[in-house]
């Protein structure tokens, strides 16, 4: 994908938790734009939490609200001042770097994937999932996609769907009666 | 001698022991796979279970439960997605040593230290249960807010970019556990009106969004990079490895029973504690904090395993969960016809002891079955990435909706998880969100009732800080903290050690 | 392997048409328990299940699902299709949800499967409380006004309701609330002092009676309860009580209006022999609930009774968002 990958020796894309990415003396390509957002957004944040129960009382339910929402906001702000007075990183742009066609592509399958969730049901739109992103990451055949997703799939549906009885969204498959069928089978054969 | 029998109880019914070994080989599992969590599996298991013995049931209870807590460390190291909450530190430098290969020592350490923790907080409830649960009792509202304050000082050690971002990132947190109906007043809080904003943000939604997604999306921009070989030959730590940590893991382990025996705390802000508590006294680790430091490892996993033994404490003692795991489980006794309660120790006191007995053998079984499948495990990180990038995003996506059988946790957590993404790549650190949205409720809820009970007034609410030697201590602790750690203190300390030298 | 499958699907194309010529349940039943894991609806209801399902011939999954005093799952199971095939397992909560504006659904969307049993509140304090009994309570807060911490739950939650009972029957009581998020943690904070008096479900409170790490002083019902006989009622303490109770929280199964006839009769058949069980019943005894296992219209008449006396007694304290009169709830 990123023929000049930096690779996990530089932090810069955020490697660990504990390690964030960025560059200390430099701002990358739309940082000052994600400063701007926090900061505008945390005062809306803070007008809103205003409005749970003002300055009535100490303990109303909006103090603490209030309180971190202010503390937000200033923090934005401050960090907001100092990534403008930054200069940007030299050859970064937010296609190649931070919002690579890639990216974009998964996030837009997985807002797809919340999209048809419930209409769909979850074993149809997994199913739909994994085998498109498999197919669209390894550039394999197939027979080697449709093997590898619909076998996890399987193995997780039967984790979480009959041995923790999670009722994921059922959709169009009559999921239901056909578990019930393997019961009936079963308590069947044993009487 | 009678006690004795009743520990033993155990190794005397093969049955019991069989179960105790099953529940603690499933619970590593399920304890792996986020979304899974203990809790789901015990109160399936009080149906499961319902026309069994008391004995049976409880023996697969405390094996799920022990196996569990240290279940959630394989993925957070593996994967970067903490298989539970009490895992999320572990990740922080877990993770890191999986990408240099080293993934198979980490769950070598990790699992020797939660079997090491485990162990301390089994003795200090055989041991100390009723002055524990006594003195768990003595925290008021006051003392929980100043508890929490002490947490959310732990974004210092957790953010190691920028602190200024370190702490927008905590207030963020606290903001999100904020969302929905406030519990106590039933005000809207954040919700724009809005119905499906009511119930608020399901904080493993947060979780799995922030770390599993954002790392899955982090790495599509190098899905053909050949995965890092791991190497398994030294799994099991020497013994000079262990004796090296042994005094640090005494105080983590300490940590973690004090912290699990509180009602209201578990093993999640117990690892976070414990871990900052780690990066405080380590001068000078081998490897870096948050860059594969062992001591990073040994600290969470030490106190999250004794934070089990901790949360049976107020159970056993005085019929008081310590945490989630341990309320069902009281609901479960009372299913079997016991009355979990403070006369439970004084009716059955065998009871007690046969719990103390499952979750030693419990502890031994971890730590058996911790140490053998490790490299089948490992094989998980070797697999291609773009089979494991689907994978991850497919499992986050499950257990996201798991938690709550909720379709709007699975739209948070999708949202969360771009939103890290970004995040990281400016480097905004993760840790202290999280950190914020473990600690936003006992906060909040403990200040209200704070300067409620002393009628709205500051000054009969520091009265109260100042007569009480517990609130005192943990009053000074908040403000040396916050000193050694604000950017006046080292400019001063400098200055003062300069004038020393010369 | 594959023949076998195919015999499934089959079956299951055949089993989808015939499916109402079948009697219910086909398939897996949920059930949508309103608390969490561990909390007393969860353990009634994963107690009382069991039985239930024996009588009935089928599975009942039951899944917890929380969030806004339970309205989330009132709101899932409103949702669902009216087939029997999701049912609501909840406790006494939603007949407040209007008139405290937390949703536009109640009990009066559903039909009562089975009210199973009630719980019974009371007042209990922390040993060190400078007063053994309900007389000595309220003079303690005529001499010190302010001054006493009662635990509290939230707006519409039990020990608000026995605290707007208390200012109706006694007249204000000066007294600071402190809210919890639960009686568990209140009672807990209660014994370590952080709160003098709690109004809890007797259940709850019983083990720490007997163990003696907190003291009992009145129990809200009209006559003596059998765990505790030794403590004062409220009837007795003053009859103003007598216009209100007996009053207590509950629980209960229930399926949407518009299930068929059929489906909601097996399941109140299946109910009705659950709850009778032995094993149930001395449950229940234990925890200090008081059987009920009512259905149907009598089920009904309980709910609007229990509905028309706790809105307008929290309506009256000045704790309702909406008046019960919006909502067609008649004055009792």
């Amino acid at each position: 994908m990123d023929p000049d990958f930096r690779g996990d020796s530089d932090h810069h894309d955020g490697t660990s938790d504990a390690t964030p990415g960025g560059y200390p003396k430099q701002r990358r390509p739309g940082e000052l734009g994600f400063a701007i957002f926090l900061t505008v957004a945390s005062l809306y944040l803070l007008y809103d939490a205003y409005g749970i129960s003002g300055f009535t009382a100490l303990s109303g339910a909006g103090s603490i609200p209030m309180a971190t929402t202010f503390v937000m906001a200033v923090t934005a702000l401050i960090v907001g001042l100092r990534t403008a007075r930054l200069n940007k990183v030299a050859g970064e742009t937010i296609a190649n770097d931070i919002l690579p066609v890639m990216v974009i592509l998964f996030i837009g399958f997985l807002i797809v994937f919340g999209l048809l969730l419930k209409p769909l049901g979850f074993v149809l739109t997994a199913a739909l999932f994994l085998t498109v992103s498999i197919k669209v990451l390894a550039h394999k055949g197939w027979g080697y996609t449709l093997a590898v997703s619909l076998g996890s799939l399987v193995v997780i549906w039967i984790i979480f769907r009959v041995v923790f009885t999670v009722l994921l969204p059922a959709g169009i498959l009559p999921e239901a009666e056909f578990i019930q069928f393997f019961r009936n089978l079963f308590s069947g054969g044993a009487s | 001698m009678e006690t004795l029998m009743a520990i033993l109880t155990i190794f005397t019914q093969p049955q019991l022991l069989l179960l105790v070994g099953i529940g603690t080989f499933a619970g590593i599992y399920i304890g792996a796979i986020p979304g899974l969590s203990v809790t789901m599996a015990v109160s399936i298991l009080i149906s499961f279970t319902f026309s069994w013995d008391v004995l049976p049931a409880i023996s697969l209870m405390v094996g799920i439960y022990m196996g569990g807590v240290y279940g959630g460390s394989r993925t957070a190291i593996l994967l970067n997605i903490p298989g539970a909450p009490s895992a999320i530190a572990t990740a922080m430098d877990g993770y890191p040593m999986a990408k240099k290969g080293e993934a198979g020592q980490a769950i070598g350490v990790t699992t020797v230290m939660s079997f090491f923790g485990g162990l301390i907080g089994i003795l200090v409830l055989a041991l100390a249960a009723p002055f524990v649960s006594e003195f768990a009792l003595t925290f008021q509202p006051r003392d929980y807010m100043l508890l929490a304050v002490l947490g959310i000082l732990l974004v210092g050690s957790l953010s190691s970019g920028s602190l200024v971002k370190g702490i927008f990132a905590g207030a963020f947190g606290i903001a999100i556990g904020a969302v929905g109906r406030d519990p106590l007043t039933f005000a809207e809080r954040f919700t724009f009106d809005l119905r499906l904003m009511e119930g608020g943000i399901s904080f493993i939604a947060v979780m799995i969004g922030m770390f599993g997604v954002s790392e899955a999306l982090q790495q599509l921009q190098n899905v053909n990079m050949k995965a890092v070989r791991q190497k398994i030959d030294k799994i099991v730590p020497s013994f000079g490895t262990i004796k090296k940590f042994l005094p640090l893991s005494l105080q983590t382990s300490s940590i973690g029973v004090i912290i699990g025996a509180l009602p209201g705390t578990g093993g999640d802000i117990a690892a976070l504690m414990a871990y900052d508590h780690a990066k405080r006294v380590t001068k000078n680790p081998e490897v870096p904090f948050g860059e594969g430091a062992m001591e990073g490892l040994v600290a969470p996993e030490t106190a999250n395993n004794a934070a089990v033994g901790g949360a049976f404490i107020p159970m056993m003692t005085l019929g008081i969960p310590g945490d989630a795991v341990t309320a069902i489980m009281i609901g479960a006794l009372f299913i079997h016809g016991l009355n979990p309660g403070p006369m439970l120790m004084i009716d059955q006191p065998d009871m007690f002891w046969f719990i103390v007995g499952a979750l030693m053998t419990a502890n031994v079984f971890m730590l058996i079955f911790g140490l053998t499948g490790i490299k089948i495990f490992t094989k998980i990180v070797e697999m291609p990435r773009s089979i494991i990038i689907p994978l991850i995003l497919l499992l986050s996506i499950v257990g996201a909706y798991a938690v709550n059988n909720s379709i709007t946790d699975v739209y948070w957590m999708l949202g969360f998880g771009v939103f890290g993404y970004f995040m990281r790549h400016y480097g905004y650190p993760l840790g202290p969100v999280i950190l914020g949205v473990i600690l936003s409720r006992l906060l909040d809820d403990n200040w209200r009732r704070a300067i409620i009970s002393e009628r709205e007034d500051l000054g009969r609410f520091f009265e109260g800080i100042f007569t009480s030697p517990l609130s005192l201590v943990l009053f000074i602790s908040v403000i040396l903290i916050f000193v050694s750690q604000t950017p006046l203190w080292t400019s001063m300390k400098k200055r003062l050690f300069r004038k020393a030298t010369s | 392997m594959s023949r076998k499958l195919i015999g499934a699907l089959v079956a299951l194309g055949l089993s989808a048409t015939v499916a109402t010529a079948q009697s219910y349940p086909t398939k897996e039943i949920q059930g949508i328990i309103q608390w969490g894991a561990g909390g007393s609806t969860d353990t009634v209801m994963r107690s009382v299940t069991p039985h239930a399902e024996e009588a009935l011939g089928g599975t009942v999954v039951m899944q917890n699902m929380t969030g806004a005093v339970g309205a989330i799952a009132l709101n899932y199971v409103v949702d669902a299709d009216p087939d029997g095939y999701t049912v609501l397992m909840g406790a006494e909560n939603p007949m407040l949800y209007k008139v405290m504006g937390l949703g536009d659904e109640d009990y009066s969307a559903f039909t009562p499967i089975n009210i199973l049993a009630r719980g019974t509140a009371m007042l209990v304090a922390n040993n060190d409380a400078p007063f053994d009994d309900y007389a000595g309570m309220l003079a303690y807060i005529a001499e010190n006004p302010g001054e006493l911490k009662l635990g509290a739950t939230g707006p519409g939650g039990l020990p608000s309701v026995i605290t707007a009972m208390m200012n109706t029957v006694e007249g204000e009581l000066d007294v600071i609330s402190v809210p919890y998020d639960g009686d568990g943690p209140a009672l807990t904070a209660l014994q370590g002092g952080a709160i003098d008096v709690m109004p809890a479900v007797l259940g709850a409170a019983i083990e720490g009676i007997r163990a003696g790490n907190m003291k009992p002083i009145l129990v809200f019902d009209t006559q003596a309860s059998a765990a505790l006989p030794d403590v004062q009622i409220a009837t007795d303490a003053n009859a103003g009580y007598a216009t209100y109770l007996p009053w207590g929280p509950f629980f209960g199964v229930f399926a949407k209006n518009g299930t068929p006839e059929d489906v909601i009769e097996a399941l109140t058949a299946a109910y009705a022999a659950g709850a009778e069980h032995p094993d149930f019943v001395a449950l229940m005894d234990g925890r200090g609930f008081t059987m009920m296992n009512i259905s149907g219209d009598e089920a009904n008449a309980f709910l609007s009774k229990w509905q028309q006396g706790t809105a307008w007694l929290l309506d009256d304290a000045g704790l309702t968002k909406a008046s019960p009169e919006e909502f067609g709830i008649a004055r009792p």
